[in-house]
């Protein structure tokens, strides 16, 4: 019974101290991952509403951090999440999905 | 007292009814829009969700003091096609409705519905719109065409306070007046787009408002 006990014990401090240990790595793997920063150059974003309708698709997106337009050069900028990746044909069908045509994307990553 | 809540819910219906015969009737994915404009002669309220960015459906209702009737029904409105290019963008929308009229309310209340195509092109500087509506109301028929153009006096970006200098034609040939020239200015920021305009034929004062969340 005693020897239950113990094991019961032990059984309970590792299941709490679990969390406590992966709380502690995740930062720091966190911050050894890679973030992307996409520029996507695209046609036909001439008003605030094409540019509210490009943010509220980009942001839906689970690998999206941020994201902001710049109406003047036809730009969206998509900062995306800590390891995160999009392909240029998710971009593509992002910005197809928002009504808009996508010319290119470039990657920035740091 | 009454009278002054009645004058007051009056004031609301007016101003909250229009009819938008230049709006894009379409959003992104997931968006919901209204939409009303009163001329003074007819005002209307479009409320509508869009599950694509070529499709929205909702709720039209419009009154017409011009021509006496009132329909209230469903709108379809469709993204037939959309030109994307560099700096411009032009689309080809059709509309459509279906739901019920009367003559304010003498014979009777009428299976109804109506058509339009709308066409729009616009650039950061320059906008021009043209829409055509046909109705079918039971006890009568009519149509209507609308036209505008317009010019920003700036270019502001993505969250700045837009504004637009706009010149709107309209033809309503069953109606007192059928041709109007209405000069207005259009305000647009955040989310919210403000309509305010004048047609000295009618002497008649333009207000429109959208929302769009």
């Amino acid at each position: 019974m005693k020897n239950t006990s113990l094991i019961l014990a032990a059984a309970a401090a590792i299941a709490f101290a679990s969390p406590v240990a992966v709380a502690q790595t995740e930062p720091a793997d966190m911050a050894q991952m890679d973030t992307t920063m996409l520029t996507v150059n695209v046609k036909g974003m001439v008003c605030d509403f094409c540019a509210r309708a490009v943010t509220k698709v980009f942001r839906k997106n689970d690998a999206v951090e941020n994201v902001h337009v710049d109406l003047d050069n036809g730009e969206i900028h998509v900062g995306l999440k800590p390891g995160a990746s999009l392909t240029d044909d998710e971009v593509e069908s992002l910005v197809k999905k928002s009504g808009y045509a996508m010319v290119s994307v470039e990657r920035e990553v740091s | 007292m009454k009278i002054g809540y009645a004058a007051i819910l009056v004031a609301a219906t007016t101003v909250l009814e229009a009819n938008v015969a230049d709006a894009r009737p379409v959003s992104y994915p997931g968006g919901t829009t209204v939409m009303q404009k009163n001329n003074g002669f007819y005002s209307s309220i479009h409320a509508h969700y869009s599950p694509t960015f070529q499709d929205s459906i909702g709720l039209y209702s419009e009154r017409n003091w011009a021509e006496d009737w009132h329909f209230t029904g469903l709108q379809y409105n469709r993204l037939v096609k959309r030109w994307n290019e560099k700096g411009s963008q032009a689309n080809l929308y059709f509309k459509g409705g279906i739901g019920q009229a009367d003559a304010f309310g003498e014979g009777g209340v009428d299976f109804a519905s109506f058509a339009g195509v709308a066409a729009d092109w616009e650039t950061r500087r320059w906008f021009t719109s043209y829409e055509a509506r046909a109705y079918d109301l039971g006890f009568d028929q009519t149509v209507r065409h609308a036209a505008r153009i317009g010019v920003a006096p700036y270019i502001g970006d993505f969250g700045d306070l837009h504004t637009w200098l706009m010149l709107q034609v309209e033809n309503q040939p069953e109606s007192e007046t059928p041709t109007t020239l209405t000069p207005l200015v259009r305000f647009f920021y955040d989310v919210q787009l403000v309509e305010i305009g004048y047609t000295p034929e009618t002497e008649r004062f333009m207000a429109n408002w959208i929302v769009r969340f």
